[in-house]
């Protein structure tokens, strides 16, 4: 299958105080149209991805609330997946396409997290765990610490390798000027700071961020330069997995199985092979979500993941530059933004727009995108 | 005769010392557990209340006696600390314990007497054979004023007895209560913590009660102290069941066995209940036991108990015995207590 | 926290798992706290493992440095969470050092 990514908007991520969830709605989407050339009654459907909207300012309906500010009248939906919402909103708008329902579609992520106290945010996230882990007073950080906890008893990773995804992710947003938090870090300041959940201190996990990511995805594949760029991107394979919301009922604590599930389909349906990948955005909420993701993806062997990031294979100018936006832990993690921003930033690589975080010869890019502590994942592959 | 079929006791593991306490309000009291009597004092954890205390306990109970929960048919926990002012602390320890819907449940309050308010109360229902077990609590999160004298000693525990007529472990050969309006020690609906009238707590209160129950029972059954093994009476502190018992004419080594005040503290509904299971954990058969409980406000509730040869193989399947709860415990600072204060009255 | 209906379901179910012995197979300390368990931090929260069944609940009356894997735990019904002053309070499972 073939879908072009027809123009790309991102906001700032960060704590955007002075925006609300619509503003920044508005601009991702105004500049994706615009980027897309297309006129905005050329938008035959949106499709909105966020999760916790809803819970935290009591406003639903967020499909019509974006379409209208857009003065849009045409079809709109909120698609929710915990952290996957934005990879599922790609998903269903390629299938919408797919269908010949529409040509345009607007696809749109979009988070506002920092009006609410860390507690607030904390409980609110555990909306994507199960009832028994929130009677467990359990928490995000929480789950994937008991995942990076079995890792480590199973495989001997160590604290030094999680430290290492995070000081990897932090260099690449420094390159970036969208990012959350666009500086480096050490792997002493990984190491020392506040423990949240054992054995995660605060810098093994993504931060709390506002933001929102949109692309025009378009079923008309002629060859419209979008501005300023050499190649037109495709995504040419979408696929979707689940498994139990709970992370106590999976067949096991050190894999995230549906990522495999995805990836497979997804490279099937592309018609190409892992390593025909240059470049790739996984979830890393968590330093050992980055960890899992290269094992489960299939990029390395199970339980040397640690090794991989630490040898330096996923930093620019390695053998597979992995989250050079920065990754959910550098460049921010507004949820429903998360899958779209994937997207974006691999769209650029391909359209050799990145700038300072330009990977060489990228041609082919994956994006991964996981809901909850592994219950949803959806696998995206982009080719020029 | 209606006897004691089975029974628990639950006494949560953490533990602080007296002087422990007294450093967190800045009094520095020479000797203070010696003076006291109370060298420490059991601590709930902040998910623990009356409910799960009396659940646990109730659990010893029912697994050591082997009884069928569905064959309870009366169920009372007497506490001063019951989780809600309206809505029985009983009934969500029935269903816990699966007892199905074919019962009655009570609250009692009685102050540190409702436990044993309860075994008088229900044992009726199985002597008019309306019940072939019935299940007495006493269990309390003892609360008391922060930095009041009370602070030092009011504890948490449970005990929970399963009463019945057949292969009972110690009979209860009768039982009687003197109660009398005195107004030693309350707590109005709405306050947080009780009060008490000081010196009036102990001659008109605790001496007067016990004194009197426990005389109108030894008349009654016709017997004198030194005809029974053991005796039990309520422990507010270490010095007046120690009082009481000499005044009675019981010797030290009669209470040694029941005597746990020392090194758990007060915990007001279960302590004289405690008190019993510790001393049914080491009789033997035939032994007579005499249990007078107090509760403020105030009353006193007597018994005659003499086990039965059954006692000594329930020791055997007894693993949670008194002494061994007691021995098992971990020291804590005030931050727990300070954390407990802060969940419980929503500072 | 849950509304009285859903409490009332919940407890309908402990029942079954009185007594009940599990290993504990990992284990985490907990030092930020979501709504209504603030007042418990750190507190440990595992994955235990139960006759056939998988569950994640939180470990009391123990240290984090005295836990080992697959050690014996057992079910102990507590308070779960802090109910509010007018709310139904909810019990549930935890587990401790068998």
């Amino acid at each position: 299958m073939k879908i072009k990514v027809a123009g790309t908007g991102l906001t700032k991520f960060g704590e955007a105080w002075d925006k609300s969830l619509l503003d920044l709605a508005q601009e991702a989407s105004l500049e994706a149209i615009n980027d897309s050339g297309l006129r905005i009654n050329q938008i035959d459907a949106v499709f909105v991805a966020n999760m916790l909207h809803g819970k935290l300012s009591n406003q639903d309906h967020l499909g019509a609330l974006v379409t209208s500010s857009l003065d849009i009248k045409n079809a709109s939906f909120r698609i929710e997946g915990a952290c996957a919402s934005g990879g599922l909103a790609v998903h269903l708008a390629i299938q919408s396409l797919l269908a010949g329902s529409y040509q345009n579609v607007l696809v749109l992520g979009v988070e506002k997290m920092t009006d609410v106290s860390i507690s607030e945010i904390t409980s609110a996230l555990m909306g994507a765990g199960s009832d028994m882990e929130r009677r467990a007073g359990l928490t995000f950080p929480g789950l994937y610490a008991l995942m990076a906890k079995a890792h480590m008893a199973k495989f001997g990773t160590t604290r030094n390798h999680l430290a290492a995804v995070s000081v990897k992710n932090h260099y690449h947003a420094s390159l970036n000027d969208k990012a959350q938090f666009p500086f480096e870090i050490s792997m002493e300041k990984v190491l020392q700071s506040p423990v949240i959940s054992t054995p995660f201190t605060l810098f093994d996990a993504s931060p709390i961020t506002d933001g929102a990511g949109a692309v025009v995805l378009s079923s008309d594949l002629s060859s419209r330069r979008m501005s300023g760029s050499i190649n037109n991107v495709f995504i040419t394979g979408s696929a979707v997995a689940t498994d139990t919301v709970g992370l106590a009922e999976r067949k096991s604590l050190v894999e995230i199985s549906a990522t495999g599930e995805a990836g497979t389909k997804a490279l099937k349906q592309a018609g190409i092979d892992l390593k025909d990948i240059k470049v790739a955005e996984v979830h890393d909420c968590f330093t050992i979500a980055e960890i899992l993701a290269m094992e489960d993806l299939g990029f390395c062997p199970k339980g040397e993941g640690g090794e991989f990031v630490q040898k330096g294979h996923t930093r620019l100018g390695g053998k597979l530059p992995v989250n050079t936006s920065g990754g959910l832990k550098a460049c921010g993690h507004p949820v429903g933004a998360t899958g779209i921003k994937q997207i974006v930033e691999v769209t650029h690589q391909l359209q050799q727009k990145a700038g300072k975080r330009q990977v060489n010869g990228a041609n082919i890019g994956l994006t991964h995108n996981v809901g909850g502590s592994g219950a949803t994942v959806v696998v995206h592959i982009l080719q020029t | 005769m209606i006897g004691i079929v089975s029974y628990g006791a639950y006494i949560p593991r953490f533990r602080i010392k007296p002087s422990q306490i007294a450093q967190a309000w800045g009094k520095e009291i020479a000797e203070i557990e010696k003076s006291l009597g109370v060298y420490e004092k059991a601590v709930a954890s902040y998910d623990e209340d009356a409910i799960t205390l009396s659940i646990e306990a109730s659990q010893r109970a029912l697994e050591a006696g082997n009884i069928n929960p569905k064959e309870i048919s009366g169920i009372a926990i007497g506490s001063e600390s019951h989780p809600y002012a309206v809505k029985p602390s009983s009934t969500t320890v029935a269903e816990i314990l699966g007892m199905g819907n074919d019962y009655l449940a009570a609250d009692l309050e009685f102050a540190c007497k409702a436990g044993t308010a309860g075994i008088q109360l229900l044992s009726g229902l199985v002597t008019q054979g309306k019940a072939k077990h019935v299940l007495a609590i006493g269990s309390d999160v003892a609360q008391s004023r922060p930095a009041d004298v009370l602070e030092y000693t009011a504890s948490s525990a449970s005990a929970a007895f399963v009463l019945g007529k057949q292969n009972t472990i110690a009979d209860i050969l009768d039982f009687t209560s003197f109660s009398s309006d005195t107004p030693d020690f309350w707590r109005r609906d709405n306050e947080k913590f009780p009060s008490h009238a000081g010196r009036f707590t102990g001659s008109p209160a605790y001496f007067a009660h016990v004194l009197g129950a426990s005389s109108l029972m030894l008349k009654k059954v016709k017997m004198n102290p030194q005809d029974f093994d053991f005796c039990v009476f309520h422990m507010p502190n270490a010095k007046f069941p120690k009082d009481v018992a000499k005044k009675l004419g019981f010797t030290p080594k009669q209470l040694e066995p029941g005597f746990v005040v020392e090194y758990i503290g007060n915990p007001y509904s279960a302590s004289s209940l405690v008190g019993l299971a510790a001393t049914l954990d080491i009789a033997k058969p035939g032994n007579k036991i005499f249990l007078c409980s107090y509760g403020s406000g105030a009353g006193s509730d007597a018994f005659v108990i003499e086990t039965t040869p059954r006692v000594t193989s329930y020791q055997k399947k007894n693993k949670e015995t008194v002494k061994k709860q007691i021995a098992d415990k971990t020291y804590i600072d005030y931050s727990l207590i300070a954390k407990n204060i802060l969940t419980k009255y929503r500072i | 926290m849950n509304s009285p209906v859903q409490i009332w379901r919940q407890h309908k179910i402990l029942h079954q798992y009185l007594n009940k012995i599990g290993r504990l197979i990992v284990w985490t300390k907990i030092f930020v706290a979501p709504v209504g368990f603030e007042h418990q931090t750190p507190y440990l929260v595992g994955i235990v493992q139960l006759d056939k069944e998988r569950m994640p609940l939180q470990i009391v009356d123990t240290e984090e440095e005295k836990l080992k894997i697959n050690q014996k735990v057992k079910i102990v019904i507590r308070k779960i969470g802090k109910a509010k002053s007018e709310d139904v309070i909810e019990y549930g499972l935890k587990v401790k050092p068998a």
